[in-house]
């Protein structure tokens, strides 16, 4: 029905949860109300700290997990190119479910997009 | 790991008993009864097959030569809207039917609008209910059909078919119910309820997939939807699917003399299910008609806050099988419009969550069944953003 790592992510997400004061949220919402939290916690251009919150198809929270741990650690900078194709190497993107993806990846992106360094 | 089946409305398990009599069919008994007249073991199926369409008819109180064989509820329904619409322009061009018909409904309309024809829709209220008196209101000197589902597949609201029926007669218009969630379910009687066209299908009454029939009272005037051979008097072409019209046959049989009794049990099992989940449970919310005027397996709710997909997914994961109307997207994806037509809230389309309850679930599964949905609601709700 859904690729392993989907499942595995999906079951039990990685970084699930709020951060009480974020440097920043990246949000995004779709027509049909799914909608998509990521906060981060960055200190020097590094995100410290990736969390999320999700109420999508389990496409979607896996995708979010999935990100949170590829970013942690990570400069912001690496990721202002970030797209869906970057997730092609883990598993196989299918037509009916770019949308749900895209929930995710946009959410992510538009947190990133906010971070300017001091 | 065993499976919990809750989506009994989509199809059912067939009933060995079924099983069992379909089997000589595919062997040695595999003869073509087409050939009846020159062949003595052609002619032996034949016996079956009319046998069967004797049990099929009984079941809903039509005469045997009323039955005709089809590959199942869509198969059915088209025949009915597009072989009656066809066959009486002359007279008219208009048909009534409900928002909340299955789509086998929907889209034969669409393509009889597509032709010329005028479709109009009666409303349903905020259980699914349609209001016969619109029914009246909308009949013209034009109208030549009226098709209103007898049981809605997704809210399981039972419509007023009798009042509809009646309202047929008087005006001379013919009615067609798509009747797949009711024939094996509850009794049906085509005489009484004034139903000149009818459908059903096997494998929602624990018969086989791929079969079906459409009840056409004598005197209908309809063209063939199939046409070729001229098998099934002309109505429906096609090499008969023998084994599953003994398939067919066997679970009518069965259904006639053990649905009142199997119904109890569903309803029991679906009413302490729905006990249940809400005593466990909050933020639930039931969808359609109250217990009483619904199918006996029917449940059908709101889990406010969160999308189906995943509730469905993560339930499958511990082999709970239930089913959503329209499965979460993020998307473009249409809502399922009946949760539309009875007034549902935009953000509520994506949390509804179906149960059907069929004769081979248990008792002893609904403490599991409510356990994990209870579990990954509070976990997908801990999960969501609002």
């Amino acid at each position: 029905m859904y690729p392993e790592i989907i499942m595995k992510h999906f079951l039990n997400p990685k970084n699930a949860g709020k951060i009480e004061n974020p440097t920043l949220l990246g949000e995004f919402e779709t027509s049909s109300k799914a909608k998509a939290v990521f906060y981060f916690k960055i200190e020097n251009g590094i995100i410290k700290e990736l969390k999320f919150q999700i109420s999508g198809c389990p496409y979607a929270i896996a995708v979010c997990s999935i990100i949170t741990e590829l970013a942690t650690s990570k400069k912001v900078e690496e990721f202002k190119q970030f797209s869906k194709k970057n997730l092609e190497k883990f598993f196989e993107i299918p037509e009916e479910k770019e949308d749900c993806i895209n929930l995710s990846v946009n959410a992510f992106l538009n947190g990133i997009n906010k971070y300017r360094l001091p | 790991m065993a499976i919990i089946y809750l989506d009994n409305a989509a199809t059912t398990q067939v009933d060995e008993r079924v099983l069992k009599k379909m089997l000589p069919f595919f062997t040695e008994k595999f003869a073509n009864p087409a050939t009846k007249w020159t062949s003595s073991i052609s002619k032996e199926i034949d016996i079956y097959v009319e046998q069967a369409r004797v049990d099929v008819a009984s079941l809903i109180e039509a005469d045997p030569d009323e039955i005709f064989f089809t590959s199942g509820g869509t198969e059915s329904d088209n025949t009915a809207l597009k072989g009656v619409a066809l066959a009486n322009r002359e007279k008219g061009d208009e048909i009534i039917s409900t928002k909340i018909e299955h789509e086998a409904i929907i889209k034969p309309l669409e393509t009889l609008e597509k032709m010329g024809f005028i479709i109009k829709f009666v409303n349903v209220d905020k259980y699914g209910f349609v209001d016969p008196g619109e029914i009246k209101n909308l009949v013209s000197k034009k109208t030549i059909l009226i098709s209103i589902m007898h049981a809605n597949n997704e809210i399981g609201t039972i419509e007023p078919i009798e009042e509809i029926g009646e309202i047929a007669k008087e005006n001379k218009i013919y009615f067609h119910t798509d009747a797949v969630q009711t024939v094996g379910h509850i009794s049906i009687n085509v005489k009484q309820l004034n139903i000149d066209l009818l459908s059903l299908s096997a494998h929602k009454f624990y018969g086989p997939k791929g079969v079906g029939a459409i009840y056409i009272r004598k005197g209908t005037k309809i063209n063939p939807f199939m046409e070729g051979g001229g098998q099934e008097g002309g109505i429906r072409s096609g090499t008969l699917n023998t084994t599953g019209i003994i398939g067919l046959g066997k679970a009518a049989k069965i259904a006639k003399k053990e649905m009142d009794f199997d119904g109890e049990k569903v309803k029991n099992i679906r009413n302490s299910l729905w006990k249940k989940i809400q005593e466990q449970i909050p933020g639930v919310f039931l969808n359609g008609a109250e217990m009483g005027k619904r199918l006996s397996g029917n449940l059908n709710f709101l889990v406010k806050g969160i999308r189906n997909e995943p509730l469905l997914v993560a339930l499958n994961e511990r082999g709970i099988i239930a089913g959503g109307g329209s499965a979460c997207s993020a998307g473009s994806k249409e809502p399922s419009h009946v949760l539309k037509a009875i007034g549902i809230n935009t953000e509520d389309f994506f949390s509804e969550i179906r149960m059907t309850v069929g004769k081979f679930n248990r008792e002893e599964e609904i403490d599991i069944i409510v356990e994990n949905l209870k579990d990954y609601v509070k976990k997908l709700r801990e999960l969501s953003p609002s």
